[in-house]
This record gives structure tokens, C-alpha cells and sequence, in this order.
């Protein structure tokens, strides 16, 4: 069962090995800025958040953006490159693997690299900055961090999937998973939104990643509403995701 | 059970286009059965359903035993495909793409290395397997191709259009080794190449608009098909006056002449005793049977007809 997602998942992470070191400039160099950027350039203006130091708000955001962007991106360019440049996907499906082997191990590469990506991150923060963590909250940042590396690994297999034309990616990019991210209080409490629009800031499934992930990482609990967005999602977009590449290959 | 490929009036559509039209056909195990058709004919779409990579419309295809719409999974373990286009995975070396595929077909590194060292060895690509297909010319990735193709011992091999894009050398080379897996499974070969067709193939089938419309060996297709009664003559003299004394004759169905060589199609067998009767042996340069090609059969089942 699975062996030919296991098969292919080992394939995706050899090729991310390969290209490990130059990968993770460009992935580390985004959130690094933004951190300083915004954690030092506006710590004079912010001092904190509902008592909570604005670097320290910020960073939880910080390293979950860089993980779920990791799972979106590796997913959706991955199976579009494969589907569509380099055709291997009909390769796969020559073999005696199931269309669901490949949308699963697609799937777990995605989320791999964004565990990946978003732990060297952490690390890097950890080891420039003054942010520190109460580590027994590890395992609970670590849970919300993987539900949302799968939320957004298979909204990635689904676009790479549908989508034919790569600069359609990345205006799916811009136009739904940019906004989605900022708007989910990243940078910022929800408390600043009007009363008429957080009910429905509270619903989008990046807030219960961000908030999620930071009450997870300070407090070592992630609130019951978030969780319950966080595991729905997750199957629900799991559930589309192999439907949909099903669907696709059935044409 | 001798068929390794069994066919029964296999149709497909597509948006009222119909690819295939109740296709039929059974192929005996260790054959090299080649299939040849214009651009559009149906040959990619007959491959793809017997890999199944598409469902027919309607119809059944069985693959040693398997049927392709219930047993896709056992038709899949029994079969390997070289797919039009050179599809290895351009971020795995050469060995690591044979490596991948036969995890694929859940082989253990046990089985397999041995095996992909013996199809390096074969294809003439071990000094270059820690490379990367990037770095291959075109002859040596479709090599790459056949081996990852064969790496899990296949039943059935299908090759869509082989050597298209191929130098000659590397075409000649990639013949060769597809006459030495002749008898040790079935092939299954579409081609534009008449002469690859003649070269390789046990059987042929000639398809146009999703049908069959000729089947045998190249001679026996060759036999029945050609012109059999077209003469090539070169006179020495007067190839005017010849010209004029072929027209009127009511046995030469058809004259094309090229300067002093003239193409003289006659009615029948018969007609070639009084065609002499009328032409001085003295300036008669040369004579000649033309012997017909595949391509002529071809031609004249399919029409002249460029197609998109």
C-alpha cells in the first residue's frame, strides 16, 4: 500500500537534497528580511502586542509563511513541471502505481518541504535573533505546522493540476495565497479589523495557521475553533486534491 | 492463449470526433507487429488505451489476459512503454531514472541493480549513467528510454514512433536493438518510417481514420498492394516518337516519363509481350519490373494528402 507514493515522495526528496544549500538562501532570505525588517525597523514604533513583543508576534507567522509557501510552491510547480514539461507523470502512470500513489506522494513531498524549509527558518531565527521559545510548546507549533504544510500542499497539487499555464500559478499565487497570508494577521492582531469583517477573518483557514501557529508556539495550546479549521481543511483539501488529479487523469 | 495483445472493436470518441472506429486485432506473443498511419490515424490513441493511459469508448483490450478496463494494474506490470517524447526525468541521473522506474514496479534493489547494469551495458550508456539525460544527445535518451522501458522485464513492449527525430546512426543502432528483443517478448511498434516498418516488423497493419485497412507481412502487403505491372524502360532513341507510340496503345494504362526514362503501367501480366512487339529492342537502353516499396502501399492506401 503505497509504496509507489513512498517511491515517488524518495525521488522528490532526493532531487531537494541535491539542491539543499541554494534552495534555502532564497527561502531563508524572504522571511529573514521580513523579520528584521519589520521585527527591529518597527520595534521602536510597536512595542508589543496584547502584551506579546512584536518581534516575538511576528516570528511564529513568520516561520509557518515560510512553510506553507514551501508545501504550495513545491506542489503545485512540481506537479505541473511533471505533468506538463517533463511528462513523467505519464511515465508513473505506465507502472503499476495508482493515480492515488502519485497524488499522495506529491502531496507528502510538498509537506516535506515545507517542515523542511520552515525548521531551517526557525532555526535561523533562533540562532540571529533574541527570540526564544518555551520548547515544551514544540510539539503543538509542530502538529499545527503540519496540518497547514498539508492544507497547502494539496491546494498546490490541485493548481498544479488544473492549471496549464505556469504564469496562471503564480497569479493564483498573487491573487489568492499572497492575500489569504496577509490578511490573516501575520503582522498584525485581528483586533484591528472592523467587528462586521473578523467573523469572517476568524474563518479563513490561514488565520487558524497563523494564530494557531503563534498560540501554539507561546502558550503550547492551539484554541479549539483553530484546530477543528486546521483538521478540516487539511481533509477537506486532501480530499479534493486526489479527486481532482483522479479526474485529470481520467480525461 | 498465443495472443499477447487482444483487441475487440475497440472505439474512441472525442467530442463527436471518432479516434478509433470498432478496431479489431489480435497479436501472437514474440511478435513485432508494426502499426502504420498518417498523422491522426489512431495509432497514438490504440497505444494509449493499451497502456492504459485512456479508456476506450467502447470495447475491450487485453493485454496477456488482462483486460485494460478492469485489470489496469496487471496490464501495467506486464507492459513497457516508449512514449513518443524523450520523458525521463531530467533531475535524476541515467541510472536513477532505470532505478526509479523499477521501484515503480516494486522491485528491490537486489533484483534491479544487476538488471540495470546489464541495460547500460546493452544500450551502450554505462560510461555516462552517473549523468544526467540533459547532457545525452537525442539518440542516447531515447536508449535511456528503451532501457528504463525494459528494466522490469516486460511482456510486452509498445515503442510509439521510436526513432522519430533520430539520425540515422542512431536509428540503425536503435533498430538493432529492438531486432534483438524479437522473440523474447512481443512488440508493438507505430511508425511513419516505411523502411523501419520493413526492417523490424513480423506483421503490419495499415490504419487511417481510427480503421484498419491492410494487414500481412511487408511482402505479402507489398504483393497485393503495389503496382505489379509498371516497368521502368530507358530508351536510347527517339524517346519522342516512343512517347506518342505508348499513348496510343490500349493496354498502357498509365506513361510518366522523366527525359528518356519512361514509367509505363500496363493493364496486366499479359500486356508486357505485345509492349515489346511495339518497341525496337535496338533503342531500348534498359528495362526494368519496378519493384514496389512499403511506402508505395502505403501511399496508395492513405492518399498523397498532407495531413495536419
Amino acid at each position: 500500500m503505497f509504496r509507489g507514493a513512498f517511491s515517488i515522495w524518495g525521488r522528490d526528496m532526493r532531487v531537494m537534497r541535491r539542491s539543499l544549500v541554494s534552495e534555502l538562501v532564497s527561502v531563508i532570505a524572504y522571511p529573514l528580511t521580513l523579520y528584521l525588517a519589520f521585527g527591529f525597523g518597527l520595534k521602536g514604533y510597536i512595542t508589543d502586542v496584547n502584551g506579546v513583543p512584536y518581534p516575538l508576534f511576528i516570528a511564529p507567522g513568520l516561520i509557518s509563511m515560510t512553510a506553507v509557501n514551501a508545501a504550495f510552491d513545491e506542489s503545485s510547480w512540481s506537479m505541473w513541471f511533471h505533468r506538463k514539461v517533463q511528462r513523467t507523470i505519464e511515465e508513473y502512470r505506465v507502472t503499476p502505481v495508482t493515480v492515488y500513489d502519485i497524488v499522495v506522494g506529491k502531496i507528502f513531498s510538498g509537506f516535506s518541504q515545507g517542515a523542511v524549509k520552515g525548521t531551517v527558518v526557525f532555526l535561523v531565527i533562533l540562532a540571529l535573533t533574541p527570540f526564544r521559545i518555551d520548547y515544551t510548546n514544540l510539539p503543538m507549533y509542530l502538529l499545527c505546522i503540519a496540518l497547514s504544510s498539508m492544507t497547502f500542499s494539496c491546494l498546490g497539487t490541485i493548481c498544479g493540476t488544473v492549471i496549464d499555464k505556469p504564469e496562471n500559478i503564480g497569479r493564483v499565487q498573487s491573487v489568492v495565497i499572497v492575500p489569504l497570508i496577509f490578511m490573516a494577521g501575520i503582522f498584525f492582531p485581528l483586533s484591528s479589523y472592523p467587528s462586521s469583517i473578523l467573523p469572517l477573518i476568524q474563518l479563513l483557514p490561514t488565520t487558524a495557521v497563523f494564530e494557531g501557529a503563534r498560540d501554539a508556539l507561546l502558550t503550547g495550546t492551539i484554541p479549539s475553533q483553530y484546530l477543528v479549521n486546521l483538521v478540516l481543511t487539511a481533509a477537506v483539501c486532501f480530499t479534493v486534491a486526489v479527486y481532482t488529479f483522479n479526474r485529470k487523469m481520467a480525461e | 492463449m498465443t495472443d499477447a495483445i487482444t483487441l475487440h472493436d475497440i472505439t474512441k470518441s472525442y467530442d463527436g470526433f471518432t479516434a478509433v472506429d470498432a478496431f479489431s486485432l489480435q497479436v501472437q506473443r514474440g511478435t513485432v507487429f508494426g502499426l502504420l498511419g498518417p498523422n491522426g490515424a489512431g495509432k497514438t490513441t490504440l497505444i494509449k488505451i493499451l497502456t492504459t493511459l485512456m479508456r476506450p469508448t467502447l470495447g475491450d483490450a487485453f493485454v496477456e489476459g488482462h483486460s485494460v478496463l478492469t485489470a489496469g494494474k496487471e496490464v501495467r506490470r506486464m507492459i513497457g512503454v516508449v512514449p513518443q517524447e524523450n520523458n525521463l526525468d531530467r533531475y535524476l541521473t541515467a541510472r536513477e531514472n532505470l532505478a526509479l522506474h523499477a521501484r515503480l514496479h516494486g522491485m528491490r534493489p537486489a533484483a534491479y541493480n544487476p538488471r540495470i547494469d546489464e541495460l547500460l551495458e546493452m544500450t551502450g550508456l554505462a560510461g555516462r549513467q552517473h549523468d544526467f539525460p540533459d547532457t545525452f544527445s537525442g539518440g542516447m535518451q531515447r536508449r535511456l528510454v528503451v532501457a528504463r522501458a525494459l528494466v522490469h522485464e516486460p511482456r510486452v513492449l509498445f515503442l510509439d514512433e521510436p526513432t522519430t527525430g533520430l539520425d540515422p546512426q542512431s536509428r540503425r543502432s536503435l533498430w538493432d536493438h529492438i531486432r534483438g528483443l524479437r522473440r523474447t517478448m512481443t512488440v508493438f511498434l507505430t511508425t511513419h518510417y516505411m523502411d523501419e516498418a520493413d526492417a523490424l516488423c513480423d506483421r503490419i497493419m495499415i490504419m487511417d481514420h481510427g480503421r484498419c485497412l491492410a494487414d500481412g507481412t511487408a511482402s505479402q502487403l507489398k504483393d497485393a498492394f503495389s503496382r505489379a505491372h509498371t516497368y521502368q524502360v530507358e530508351f536510347r532513341n527517339d524517346a519522342d516518337r516512343y512517347q506518342g507510340v505508348l499513348a496510343g496503345l490500349p493496354f498502357v494504362k498509365g506513361v510518366e516519363r522523366e527525359g528518356s526514362l519512361f514509367q509505363i503501367t500496363l493493364a496486366d501480366e499479359e500486356s508486357i509481350k505485345p509492349l515489346m512487339d511495339h518497341l525496337s529492342g535496338s533503342d531500348i537502353r534498359r528495362i526494368c519490373l519496378k519493384e514496389p516499396s512499403l511506402e508505395d502501399v502505403f501511399i496508395s492506401l492513405t492518399g498523397e494528402k498532407v495531413r495536419e
